[in-house]
C-alpha cells in the first residue's frame, strides 16, 4: 500500500514542478522517453555478473516507470553486452551513443572496458558509471562525466587496514603482493594504516608471477617472524604461495582477496593448506532499506556485490535528473550527482523517496543497497562496506561485516 | 636474516628442476643445429598427461610420472616427424622460428582439451623438516633426488653405449658420421624420445612443486635458454651446471634486489659470464 502513497505523492510533487521554475516546464511537459543504455557484461569473463546487473537496472526503471517516470517521462533502456572485452564495449558504446542518444550508460563492469569507453562518453557528454575498480578509471581528465561505486585501491588497503587493526593478536605484519598496476597504492594505504594503529610491518615485498617456486620470497618473509601476512595476489600465484607457506612450516593467520582465495584456490591448495585463511569482498550494505527493496525485487543467480552497485548506480542517475528540474542530459546527471548521493540532505532509500523530497524543493542524501554512495571530487566512492571469510573445513564462511 | 644456505638450497631444487629440459635442450640443439624452443612447452605436455593418469585413472603419482616420461617422448617424436624432419637442413633460424610456432600449437591443444585454469596433483602438502637450520622438504629432496639421477642416466648413455657415441660422433660432425655409417636418423630420434622425457618428467615436478597451467613450461623458456648458452651448448654437465647456477642465483640474488627483479638479475649475472667466457663453462665448440 506504501507505494500507492508514494505514486500519488509522486505525482503530486511532479505537479508542484510545473509550478515552480519556468524554463523547466517546456521540456518537462515533453513526454519522450529518457533514453539510458547499460553496458553489462553478458558473455565472456564478467558473464556471471552482468545479467544479475542489469536485472537490478531494469527492477530500478520499471518501478520509477511505474510512478510516473521523471517529471513525467519514462526512462528508455537500451541494453549492450561489453563482452567483457574492451573492443565489443567500444562498439557497443558507439551505438548507445550515436544511435540510441543515451545520456547515461550505466553498469560497467571490467575496467578495461570502463577505460576503453570513457573518452567516448566525455567527448559526447555522456554520463558513465560502473563498478570497475582500477584507479586509472577515476583519475586524469574526465570532466565529471565518470563515477563508479567500487572501491578504489587506497579504500581497499583502508579497510583490510581496519580489519586487521580489530584483530589484536596480529602485532606483526607482512605485506606479500603480487606485481600488479595497484600493489603498491594497495600495500601504502593498508601499511599506513597499521603502522600509525602500532602494529609492526615486518616485511613488504612485491613478486613476479609465473615463478615455478616462491620458496626464496617465503623464507625472506617467515625470517622476519609475522603472525599474520597480507597477501594480495591473484588465484593461480596465490596457490603457489599458499602451498609453499605452508611447506615452511608458517602457522600464523593470512588474509587475502576473496577473488584470489575462491572455490578454485581451496581446491588447488587442499582443504588443510586453505583452513583459517581470511578473506575480504566489497560487501553490499544488508541491513540498508535499499537492500532489502533490492533483493525483494531482483532475482539473483549468485551473490556477488556488483549487482547491488547496479540497483544503486540507476537510483542515482534518475535521481541526478529528477534534480535538474527538466533539462535531460549527461551534463545535468554529473552536476547533480554529488548533490543527491552525497551528505546533507535528508537521507532516502530510493528514487521514488528522494524524488518526492526533491519535488518539494529539499535535499535529499541517497543511501543504497551497496553503500552510503558518496562520491568525491573525481567519482570515487568515500566509503564502502565489507564482509570478512574465513576458510573452515573447504568452505569460505561469511564471519563479520566492516562497515566504514 | 636466514643463513645464506636456505637460498642456495632453494636455487639447488629450482635448478635441478630447470637442468632437465636444459640437458635435453642443449643436447638436441647440437645435435639438430637449431634452438628447438618447444622443448619448454614439452614440460606443460608432461604436466598434463600426468595429471590425467593421476586425476582421471586415479593412477599414483609415480606411475603417472612413468607415463608422463613415456607419453611425452613420443609427442615430442611425433612433433619432429611431423615439424622438423621436413625442414632438415634448412636454416637453423627457419627452424627456431617453426619452433615457436610448435610450441604455441602444442600449448593451445593443452588449452583446448584442458582449459586456461591451474590445475593440482591429487597428493598430499606436507610441511618441511628442518636439517641442520636449512628448511627441506621432502618432495624437494625426492625431486632432486630423481633429477640428478636422470642426469647421470643420460651422460652414462652418452659415453658408454654405442647409440649414445653415434649421438655425440652425429654432434660433433653428421656428415662425417653418416659416411662412416651412423644411421643418423635413427640418432635423432633416439634423442628426440630422450629429451622429450626428460622435459616431460620435469614438467611434473614442476606442477608438484608449484601448480599446473597450460603456460607453465613457456615460461620458463628463457631460464632453460641461459642454462644451456651458459653450460656451453652440447654439454650435458654443463646444462646441469647452467641450470643450477641459474637457479641459485635468481634466489641467492632476492637478498639483494627486490623479487620483483629475479629474472633481471639472473640475466645479468649471465650476460656478464658470457662475456668473459663467450662458450660457455663447459666450453664446447659454439
Amino acid at each position: 500500500m506504501t507505494t500507492m502513497t508514494r505514486r500519488e505523492l509522486l505525482k503530486a510533487s511532479g505537479a508542484a514542478g510545473l509550478v515552480i521554475g519556468a524554463p523547466a516546464v517546456l521540456s518537462a511537459q515533453s513526454k519522450e522517453p529518457i533514453p539510458i543504455g547499460t553496458l553489462c557484461p553478458l558473455t565472456g569473463a564478467g558473464g556471471s555478473y552482468g545479467p544479475d546487473m542489469q536485472r537490478a537496472v531494469v527492477a530500478v526503471v520499471e518501478r520509477i516507470n511505474k510512478a510516473g517516470g521523471i517529471h513525467g517521462r519514462p526512462i528508455q533502456l537500451f541494453h549492450e553486452d561489453d563482452q567483457t572485452n574492451a573492443e565489443a564495449g567500444v562498439r557497443a558504446a558507439r551505438k548507445l551513443i550515436d544511435v540510441n542518444r543515451v545520456v547515461a550508460i550505466v553498469s560497467t563492469w571490467a575496467s578495461a572496458v570502463t577505460l576503453a569507453v570513457r573518452p567516448l562518453c566525455v567527448e559526447a557528454k555522456v554520463f558513465l558509471i560502473g563498478v570497475s575498480g582500477a584507479d586509472t578509471v577515476t583519475q586524469g581528465e574526465h570532466k565529471g562525466y565518470v563515477a563508479r561505486t567500487q572501491p578504489n585501491t587506497n579504500l581497499q588497503g583502508r579497510m583490510y587496514a581496519k580489519f586487521a587493526v580489530s584483530k589484536k593478536e596480529w602485532k606483526r605484519v607482512a605485506y606479500l603482493a603480487l606485481q600488479t598496476p595497484y600493489a603498491r597504492s594497495f600495500g601504502d594505504a593498508f601499511t599506513g594504516i597499521l603502522k600509525t594503529a602500532g602494529v609492526t610491518i615486518t616485511d613488504d615485498l612485491i613478486y613476479e608471477d609465473k615463478k615455478p617456486s616462491y620458496r626464496s620470497e617465503v623464507t625472506r618473509i617467515l625470517a622476519t617472524n609475522p603472525d599474520m601476512i597480507m597477501l594480495e595476489g591473484y588465484t593461480p600465484d596465490s596457490v603457489v604461495m599458499a602451498k609453499d607457506i605452508y611447506k615452511a612450516g608458517y602457522k600464523g593467520a593470512i588474509l587475502a582477496p576473496s577473488f584470489a582465495i575462491n572455490a578454485k584456490f581451496i581446491e588447488g591448495v587442499g582443504a588443510e593448506v586453505a583452513e583459517g585463511i581470511w578473506n575480504m569482498d566489497r560487501a553490499p550494505l544488508y541491513d540498508s532499506p535499499a537492500y532489502k527493496e533490492f533483493s525483494a525485487a531482483v532475482l539473483r543467480t549468485d551473490q556477488s556485490p556488483y549487482a547491488p552497485q547496479a540497483w544503486d548506480q540507476m537510483s542515482i542517475v534518475a535521481l541526478a535528473l529528477a534534480a535538474g528540474r527538466g533539462e535531460v542530459s549527461g551534463t545535468v546527471i554529473k552536476d547533480h550527482l554529488r548533490a543527491v548521493a552525497n551528505p546533507p540532505g535528508t537521507v532516502v532509500y530510493s528514487y521514488a523517496e528522494g524524488a518526492k523530497l526533491l519535488g518539494e524543493g529539499k535535499k535529499v542524501n541517497y543511501e543504497g543497497a551497496s553503500g552510503s554512495c558518496d562520491f568525491d571530487a573525481i567519482g570515487d566512492i568515500l566509503s564502502a562496506p565489507f564482509s570478512v571469510q574465513q576458510v573452515r573445513r573447504g568452505k569460505s564462511e561469511l564471519v563479520q561485516i566492516i562497515n566504514p | 636474516m636466514p643463513p645464506i644456505a636456505q637460498y642456495v638450497f632453494n636455487g639447488v631444487v629450482t635448478g635441478g628442476i630447470l637442468a632437465l629440459p636444459a640437458v635435453a635442450f642443449s643436447l638436441l640443439w647440437r645435435l639438430l643445429r637449431f634452438p628447438n624452443f618447444a622443448v619448454s612447452t614439452y614440460l606443460t605436455v608432461g604436466a598434463y598427461v600426468a595429471l590425467m593418469l593421476n586425476q582421471g585413472a586415479r593412477a599414483r603419482i609415480e606411475l603417472a610420472w612413468l607415463g608422463a616420461l613415456a607419453v611425452t617422448g613420443v609427442v615430442a617424436l611425433a612433433v619432429d616427424r611431423i615439424a622438423f624432419r621436413p625442414m632438415r637442413g634448412r636454416r637453423p633460424f627457419s627452424l627456431a622460428i617453426a619452433s615457436i610456432g610448435v610450441a604455441f600449437v602444442l600449448e593451445n591443444l593443452v588449452r583446448f582439451v584442458w582449459g586456461n585454469d591451474f590445475r593440482s596433483f591429487d597428493v598430499p602438502v606436507t610441511r618441511a623438516t628442518s636439517i641442520a637450520g636449512i628448511r627441506v622438504g621432502r618432495d624437494q629432496l625426492l625431486i632432486l633426488g630423481v633429477a640428478v639421477a636422470m642426469m647421470a642416466l643420460a651422460q652414462a648413455f652418452l659415453l658408454r653405449t654405442r647409440l649414445g657415441i653415434a649421438m655425440r660422433a652425429t654432434a660433433d660432425n653428421p656428415l662425417l658420421a653418416a659416411v662412416k655409417g651412423v644411421p643418423t636418423e635413427r640418432v635423432i630420434a633416439v634423442a628426440t624420445l630422450g629429451g622429450g622425457a626428460l622435459a616431460g618428467g620435469a614438467g611434473v615436478f614442476l606442477g608438484l612443486d608449484a601448480s599446473i597451467d597450460p603456460l607453465m613450461g613457456g615460461g620458463l623458456i628463457i631460464s632453460v635458454f641461459a642454462a644451456a648458452i651458459l653450460g656451453g651448448v652440447g654439454s650435458a654437465p654443463g646444462a646441469l651446471a647452467g641450470a643450477l647456477i641459474v637457479g641459485i642465483v635468481e634466489e641467492v640474488g632476492t637478498l639483494v634486489v627486490p623479487p620483483t627483479y629475479k629474472t633481471a638479475i639472473g640475466f645479468t649475472i649471465i650476460l656478464a659470464v658470457l662475456l668473459v667466457r663467450p662458450t660457455g663453462l663447459a666450453g664446447a665448440r659454439a
